[in-house]
């Protein structure tokens, strides 16, 4: 267990699925390289078979003694999918446009598919996922080479590339398959959480693009943060599939709002939920009951009153709150190190429990508007 | 208790000093800085048959590979070594009717490989270092070459614009061609390394100069592998007797999607350097079969509660507590066993990551010291260690 957690939590009802963090990461870290299959975020749909294809299944994570269970490898065309090309120099020749490869499988491969018959009871919703950065990581068990490490300052975690072997145990012992194999390099890759960025004052691209603001990042002691509130606080947020027994550290705002069921005749079923809760206890656990039921009591509260904390953290009004990246901690951690602290290269996300705000005034929504008086 | 281990070395002795050295180690008159299997002094060299057995020490966490590799059968290998002085080289031939290159855009392809390993020093050759790659102040020194054809350096040797995506350069046509080419062209095809190691989670790679030392190549011929290897017989990473020494093989099947845990080894076997001194102890600690009841072993094992920390062959349960003893009389010399069973702490075996199963713990740290779990057995009788060791060392996979 390293000494602070960094976390993140999605807010999964303001999902869109426009996957502006899968490009933000991809573009930032794996669209080179030897990581152009990798999504270390990724976003799908569920019910679905998910990236890489029926990941769940594939084995991975801890039993209930706490023993490290065998997995399996995903095949790159068949679980992954091979990331295509076109021919398009071929294009003035006059040659008929055509992918390089015969593409069979590729992430979102059924997006937006979900289940239930149209029109009477489909449904479905987004997840995007990246590495969970666990308290009690299955890739780091697995590793025969001690090559995975669990920072100390923030708990990311990270493959040190110069031990790693390419055995790729580890993608076999992450149950979420949220390690990568780089064929180019012969060695695992994977998420990391940004913290080149993180250091620097900056969110992970996937939480600062995201359109729908539906990601806050901060750490999980640090009690003046959303991430402490709705973690631990409002316990809304919920880690995805606890039962693998890693300990995730990236938590779930579960959806509660779907659309009622239509009968035969296109009549809605009043009362009616297409959303199975069975499907969210199977991702979130027994605890998604009293996290839907919190979040409905204070979405009524604040529909009444006009008044609910939660929800005004939900809202997610301001970047600079969603993001609480700590910075003087960051720089006393470095000096610790002997390192030579690096400069924050944004000022907006600095607050944290050993930051004070920086004072700095940003557009308020709640304050008045007008000249003055 | 010294006592004891003196009057049984005695006989172990008396009774093995008449075996030869696993491999002979011709001297020649011929550069063996830079050494293959067409090499021309391998013809007149002395081969040897040696015997490798499937790792299951302990089980790798791969499912797919475990169902590949669940005949646990052992190979065969042959090998030959010559030596001028100065440096030594050999040659390791085993079949494979695979030949798998770990190439191209894939996740799940695994090289054919193998390995050798020597002890970085011999101070005692009934305490050679643990088989698995060493152990705490037993380090090895270890030498791999994989069929990995085309692999880079994580950050391109410092010239990242050759990391670039194809797509996102600025070329077209022939231009792109040669970008491609260039990339290409950074990649390497030798995959050799070179490591240095005190038990298997420990090992590290060797990254100053001593790592141009060594040479290895591995060639693909008949249904065959041949492996050579090339090193000083003394370098900073290990000191080799002038006249015989300690190594230990490796192989990997890519087919059976081995790599790391997942390999065949040699016990360690001794390499006697012709017209080197006297090699007979060393001989006589890496060949001695111990002098024993296997049955009464076998009741020992059982009574003692060996069971209770090991799986004892491959049919009984996997117990995580211990390493797994199925192989044990493959890889294991009678010195080590004797060791383990007197002074559990000497070779801790380094296992799985803790985290991996928490409820095992099969050391304690004193003072940062392991500490071995394991119960001590000094207070048995000579004829009964004697027979729990001939017993162990019938546990292994036959050639198949």
């Amino acid at each position: 267990m390293s000494k602070r957690q960094l976390a993140m939590v999605m807010d999964l009802n303001k999902c869109i699925g426009c996957q502006t963090c899968t490009v933000a990461c991809k573009t930032q870290w794996t669209n080179r390289n030897g990581r152009e299959y990798m999504y270390w975020n990724n976003v799908e749909t569920y019910p679905g078979t998910g990236y890489p294809k029926n990941w769940m299944e594939l084995g991975g994570g801890f039993d209930a003694a706490g023993d490290l269970q065998p997995g399996i490898i995903p095949n790159l065309e068949a679980d992954y999918g091979v990331p295509w090309d076109y021919n398009y120099e071929g294009l003035a020749k006059g040659e008929s446009f055509e992918p390089n490869v015969e593409p069979t499988w590729g992430p979102n491969w059924d997006e937006d598919e979900g289940a239930g018959t149209f029109p009477q009871d489909n449904y479905f919703f987004y997840i995007p996922r990246i590495c969970n950065h666990c308290t009690n990581p299955g890739c780091l068990s697995a590793c025969p080479r001690d090559a995975i490490f669990k920072r100390e300052e923030d708990g990311v975690v990270l493959v040190d590339l110069d031990r790693c072997q390419g055995y790729r145990y580890c993608i076999a012992g992450c149950p979420y398959k949220k390690i990568y194999f780089n064929p180019k390099l012969s060695k695992s890759e994977k998420c990391i959480l940004c913290f080149p960025r993180i250091e620097q004052g900056l969110p992970p691209a996937c939480a600062q693009q995201c359109v729908g603001r539906i990601r806050f990042v901060g750490f999980l002691d640090d009690e003046e943060g959303q991430v402490h509130k709705l973690v631990n606080k409002y316990k809304v947020a919920l880690p995805l599939r606890s039962d693998y027994g890693t300990q995730p550290n990236i938590f779930y705002i579960p959806p509660t709002e779907s659309p009622v069921k239509f009968d035969a005749n296109g009549k809605p079923i009043e009362g009616s939920n297409r959303l199975p809760m069975e499907e969210l206890e199977k991702l979130f656990g027994a605890d998604i009951h009293s996290s839907v039921k919190t979040l409905k009591d204070e979405m009524a509260k604040r529909k009444e009153t006009g008044k609910s904390d939660l929800m005004d953290i939900l809202i997610a009004f301001k970047h600079s709150d969603m993001f609480r990246l700590d910075n003087n901690y960051y720089q006393a951690v470095a000096k610790e190190k002997g390192q030579t602290p690096l400069a924050p290269v944004d000022t907006r996300y600095l607050a944290g429990k050993y930051t004070k705000d920086s004072g700095i005034q940003y557009y308020d929504p709640n304050a008045t508007l007008g000249g003055h008086h | 208790m010294k006592k004891i281990i003196s009057t049984l070395l005695a006989t172990t002795l008396a009774a093995t000093a008449a075996f030869a050295a696993d491999i002979v180690a011709q001297k020649v008159d011929a550069d063996l800085t830079k050494v293959s299997y067409t090499s021309p002094f391998w013809k007149s060299a002395k081969f040897s048959e040696v015997t490798m057995y499937p790792q299951t020490a302990i089980k790798m966490n791969d499912k797919t590979a475990n169902k590949l590799n669940s005949d646990n059968g052992a190979k065969i290998a042959n090998v030959a070594a010559v030596y001028n002085g100065k440096e030594v080289a050999f040659l390791v031939v085993w079949d494979d009717v695979t030949m798998n290159i770990q190439t191209g855009y894939k996740t799940d392809s695994y090289a054919d490989g193998f390995a050798l390993q020597f002890p970085s020093e011999v101070k005692d050759v009934n305490k050679l270092p643990y088989i698995g790659m060493g152990s705490d102040n037993r380090p090895v020194a270890v030498y791999l070459q994989k069929a990995v054809r085309g692999f880079y350096e994580p950050n391109g040797d410092g010239n990242v614009y050759y990391q670039l995506n194809r797509n996102q350069t600025e070329f077209f046509g022939p231009e792109l061609k040669k970008f491609d080419k260039k990339v290409k062209g950074i990649g390497s095809n030798d995959y050799e390394k070179s490591f240095v190691s005190e038990g298997f989670r420990s090992m590290t790679e060797i990254k100053d100069a001593s790592k141009y030392n060594s040479y290895s190549r591995l060639s693909y011929k008949d249904k065959k592998w041949m492996g050579t290897l090339a090193r000083p017989i003394s370098d900073s990473y290990a000191t080799l007797n002038k006249s015989a020494f300690p190594v230990a093989i490796a192989t990997w099947d890519g087919a059976k999607l081995g790599r790391d845990g997942i390999k065949y080894l040699t016990p360690w076997l001794s390499v006697e350097l012709e017209g080197g001194q006297d090699a007979s102890a060393l001989i006589a600690a890496t060949s001695a079969k111990v002098k024993g009841d296997v049955a009464k072993g076998k009741e020992a094992v059982s009574t003692n509660g060996c069971a209770g920390c090991h799986q004892i062959e491959l049919s009984d349960p996997v117990n995580l507590m211990g390493p797994s003893l199925a192989n044990i009389g493959g890889y294991a010399t009678a010195g080590y066993l004797r060791e383990s069973l007197l002074n559990p702490s000497a070779v801790i075996v380094p296992g799985y990551n803790r985290n991996a199963h928490s409820n095992y713990m099969w050391y304690t740290l004193d003072n940062g010291k392991r500490v071995s779990s394991m119960t001590d057995y000094t207070w048995l009788d000579a004829e009964s260690l004697n027979d729990i060791i001939a017993y162990l060392q019938t546990l292994k996979a036959e050639v198949k």
